[in-house]
């Protein structure tokens, strides 16, 4: 099972990328399901796209992805990539565009809310987790050297032979000014990109492009299609 | 064909598939994208001989299909849970009259709520009018389902309610559809004149006996009949499942229609009852605690579950042969103890030693949306407390709850479903929904606010995407009950404080749906409120649907639209003012002019929709004007201003400066009228303010216009009936992507 959740912004544009893997899982002949949300909170209010694709066969059940179990967050807005935070397997992959949407009630408040460091705790935190998760190897490692069976917990179930979450920023405003005015309505494609390049799901950028062709309108085909590329270049 | 749809794309193809002659409903999240596709379907000529209609309310439409049905057409209605509310006066006495073809009523409830005012359950809403409910699990049953109604419903001429909830409405996989449908040829007889079409009180009581014997057959048919019981499932699992040579857990997935009839695995004493989406939540939670079991050396107690597709009427054969030798059940269902209660029910007419665990005991939640985790918590819980052993063990340890008792699976679960160690440390910015940047609200409520300084006043709001102007800084609505109330709040408010001023706040969409009779009693019981119409040309909150006032109709004509005015006009308000809400000088006089007349007044705020608009050039601040006051973000919160406190000018110095967000801005210059020092810049209401003198209406020589069809808004119609009529394979989905900029139209 593959648990991919796209996280930002009403109007940033997570349908569009949940609708491109499911293609590509579709593509792979794996059942999928995806979630959405729709209604009130699309006005200006904070919104994720749920992907669940059965690649080892599995039925899918829900169509929303539990806590913990997501192998790839995939957040448009970095305020929402710590919001979606709790959703990350232990092995998972964090991306994130790091430039900040600001909610009218910052500014009503007089706080806004800096992208900067939401991305350094985020660093923080994965850091921790994956220092956590070294000492506990080490310990693993340390009984094993004496003869005794390891502990079950030892065995981190994240994401196979990945044990420790990986983060990857994206610095979204410079990838836009690279690849031209008009750009940032690719960010979702541009983010999606980046995070199947890390190599952690069975997924190619060749089966993303491919699912791209479908589902995007013809005459944007060729944008996304750059963007992805770049992305995934710049990241991969 | 196999196509990716959502839920509600894909029940729309299901009622195509099966003949479906006439669909109708009203919009409301989340069941709007079915009669939207229906329209896209027939538009692009892949469904044929379908009308398909938004009516101007629920009662409307689905007063409008009854008539269709006696005719033997089949029908399909669509609403949100509170849309039935509205349609319940036709649907109670429908049901006694019955009807001729099928007669399926699509009511998408909403757990949580997400986007709704209750958290009703329409099954509860099945058992009090008596009318049939099937409830899916997922998307793919519920594409069944939609197909099973309509035999169901001519099985026995009645209507039957198909009860998505939003999880299932709003979720996507593929689906096999069929490329081209063809409505059902209606028969050849036509409508036969009967005296069972009128209902007197002696039909009713004749009916009353019809309803309650067909209620009878239809539980037998639910727990027997192969058609229906396919939506009830039992499954096995736990540590002594028969394994059929596969592993406990695949066990689960093994569960067929079959299985109604012999539920195995005679160890189990501890049973699991769900309903609707808590069902694929509950299998997952299972599969979950399976693997987390087996992997720390446990294993889950040998269970019984039993999912029920068809709660009302309760298939009680289906649930006496799952019961069998079970002690305690525990049910996980979303809103109402339905299922729970048919349980007791059961329990309690047969005799069974059987304890019931759900929301009546406290063993699940109570209300709000059920979660795998959340599931899976309780499941634990559940296992331990009936397991002797546990129990045991518990009091031994003087552990209050099984979570702090190691080698519980309570503490299993709270240690590996759902958490994962990471801990983000910060604040998070808070969003809640608000207004679009652009949006012509924003300018109504504000002029509105400000015409009203000085005065004690309450603003009575409605539903629609205008609820939102009751957030800061706008603060301009001060009531909301359901569609059309403020109308009519607003005049109780004057009987008892008079001395007080009063504004109701009405959507164009909602003014047709359910506004009307509330005006008309204002004029007649002679109430001096203010109706402020908020005209921006289509129903906006749900996704930009046409309505009477635009003229657009699902069929692709274009009709003569309603003329707002003409029907104030009608109902004798003697003063209907108009402005233009981006031009605010303009705004501030009509709205004066409207709330100093004596008697009920009317003003009707003109400007489409933003989100049918092309949007202007973004708005510029002077960093050598701007002062940091924040009197653009304090007066009207729009999501295109921010303040950053790092900006420094000559003006502001160490205050810091507002900012535009050119990404967000749509340019309609609201703010640029605002700013006291002239620091904005930018155009005024896409494409100059309106007139600052007091426009009002003058009855029309012409009233019935027998002209020219008028364009109410050249670009919102335009834009709705591309909409309308779409691509061949462009979904709801994909429009709703374009809304989200994804497109790039």
């Amino acid at each position: 099972m593959i648990n991919v959740l796209l996280a930002g912004v009403g109007g940033q544009g997570t349908v569009l990328a949940a609708k491109v893997l499911a293609q590509a899982a579709a593509a792979r002949g794996w059942q999928v399901r995806t979630a959405e949300t729709i209604g009130m909170a699309q006005r200006g209010g904070n919104v994720t796209s749920h992907v669940r694709m059965g690649d080892g066969g599995e039925e899918v059940f829900s169509s929303l992805i539990t806590p913990s179990t997501a192998d790839m967050v995939i957040a448009l807005e970095p305020g929402e990539a710590a919001r979606a935070l709790p959703y990350l397997a232990p092995g998972g992959v964090l991306v994130t565009a790091t430039t900040a949407i600001q909610p009218v009630t910052a500014a009503l408040a007089s706080q806004p809310y800096r992208a900067a460091e939401v991305v350094a705790n985020l660093a923080n935190s994965l850091q921790a987790q994956a220092l956590a998760e070294a000492a506990k190897a080490s310990e693993a490692e340390a009984v094993r050297a004496t003869g005794e069976a390891a502990p079950a917990d030892a065995q981190a179930p994240g994401v196979e032979g990945y044990p420790v979450p990986l983060f990857v920023p994206v610095d979204d405003a410079a990838l836009e000014h690279e690849l031209g005015p008009g750009s940032r309505k690719s960010l979702n494609m541009m983010l999606l990109a980046v995070a199947v390049a890390q190599n952690r799901v069975p997924l190619t950028l060749s089966e993303v492009k491919a699912a791209v062709e479908v589902c995007v309108k013809p005459q944007f085909v060729a944008m996304n299609l750059e963007a992805i590329d770049h992305a995934a270049q710049a990241y991969g | 064909m196999k196509k990716f749809l959502m839920g509600n794309e894909a029940f729309a193809h299901a009622a195509l598939e099966a003949g479906v002659n006439v669909v109708a409903g009203y919009p409301g999240t989340p069941s709007s994208e079915v009669v939207e596709t229906v329209a896209k379907l027939r538009a692009s000529g892949v469904a044929e001989g379908v009308h398909v209609e938004w009516s101007t309310n629920e009662k409307a439409a689905l007063e409008m299909l009854a008539g269709a049905s006696y005719c033997g057409a089949r029908v399909l209605f669509t609403c949100k849970q509170v849309g039935l509310n509205v349609a319940s006066d036709a649907l109670m006495s429908l049901n006694y009259v019955g009807v001729r073809g099928g007669c399926v009523l699509f009511v998408a409830d909403d757990p949580g709520p997400i986007s709704s005012q209750t958290e009703q359950d329409t099954r509860r809403f099945g058992s009090f009018s008596k009318v049939p409910v099937l409830d899916p699990a997922t998307p793919d049953e519920a594409f069944a389902m939609m197909k099973a109604a309509f035999d169901l419903s001519e099985r026995y001429g009645a209507p039957v309610i198909v009860r998505p909830t939003t999880r299932i409405c709003h979720a996507s996989t593929f689906f096999e559809v069929e490329e081209h449908t063809v409505a059902r040829p209606l028969p050849g007889d036509g409508f036969q004149k009967d005296p069972k079409w009128v209902i007197f009180p002696k039909r009713a009581y004749e009916g009353h006996g019809e309803i309650n014997r067909r209620l009878s057959r239809m539980a037998w048919d639910f727990a027997n009949d192969p058609a229906f019981a396919r939506f009830n499932h039992i499954y096995n699992g736990g540590e002594t499942a028969p394994r059929r040579g596969v592993s406990p857990s695949d066990s689960l997935a093994a569960g067929s229609a079959s299985d109604v009839r012999h539920p195995s695995g005679a160890l189990s004493h501890v049973g699991i009852v769900t309903g609707g989406v808590s069902t694929a939540y509950t299998r997952e939670a299972l599969a979950l605690m399976e693997r987390a079991a087996a992997a720390a050396g446990l294993a889950l107690p040998p269970y019984r579950l039993l999912a029920v597709g068809t709660p009302y009427p309760f298939p009680a054969e289906t649930a006496a042969a799952f019961a069998e030798g079970l002690t305690d059940v525990i049910v996980f269902e979303e809103l109402d103890s339905v299922l729970e209660e048919e349980m007791l029910k059961l329990a309690g007419a047969r005799g069974l030693n059987l304890r019931v665990h759900g929301k009546l005991t406290g063993a699940t939640d109570d209300r709000g949306e059920n979660t795998t985790e959340g599931i899976a918590g309780r499941l634990a819980r559940f296992f331990d407390r009936t397991n002797s052993a546990n129990l045991a063990k518990l009091e031994e340890q003087r552990a209050e709850d099984f979570a702090d008792h190691p080698g519980s699976l309570a503490a299993l679960v709270a240690s590996t479903i759902g958490q994962n160690d990471l801990h983000y440390e910060g604040p998070l910015p808070v969003r809640p929904p608000v207004l679009c940047a652009g949006c012509p609200h924003r300018g109504s409520f504000y002029a509105v606010k400000q015409a009203l300084k000085g005065r004690e006043a309450v603003l009575c709001g409605d539903i629609g995407c205008y609820t939102l102007g009751n957030a800061q800084p706008l603060d301009a609505v001060d009531t909301c009950l359901c569609m059309g109330a403020g109308i009519t709040m607003a005049q109780g408010f004057a009987v008892a404080e008079p001395r007080k001023k009063q504004v109701a706040f009405v959507g164009d969409s909602t003014f047709f749906a359910s506004a009307l009779t509330g005006i008309a009693n204002a004029v007649y019981n002679g109430h001096d409120v203010t109706f402020v119409i908020l005209d921006n040309a289509t129903t906006a909150m749900t996704g930009s649907q046409p309505h009477p006032g635009t003229g657009a109709t699902l069929m692709g004509e274009r009709r003569r639209p309603i003329v707002i005015e003409e029907v104030l006009h009608g109902l004798g308000i003697q003063h209907i003012g108009f402005a233009n809400p981006h031009s605010l000088e303009g705004s501030l006089a009509a709205a004066r002019a409207a709330i100093d007349f004596e008697g009920p007044s009317a003003l009707i705020f003109r400007a489409p929709c933003i989100q049918l608009k092309k949007p202007d050039a973004p708005v510029v601040i002077d960093a050598e004007k701007c002062t940091g006051c924040k009197k653009c973000i304090t007066s009207v919160g729009c999501p295109g201003i921010g303040f950053d406190a790092g900006r420094r000018g000559p003006a502001s110095r160490e205050r810091g400066q507002a900012f535009i967000d050119a990404s967000l801005c749509n340019g309609c210059g609201l703010c640029t009228q605002l700013c006291p020092f002239g620091a904005i810049e930018g155009t005024v209401g896409f494409g100059g303010p309106g007139q600052a003198e007091v426009a009002t209406y003058r009855p029309d020589p012409d009233p019935f216009q027998t002209g020219e069809i008028p364009l109410v808004n050249d670009e919102g119609n335009a834009l709705q009936e591309t909409e309308v009529k779409g691509e061949p394979d462009e979904t709801p989905g994909q429009a709703l992507g374009k809304a989200e900029g994804v497109c790039h139209d």
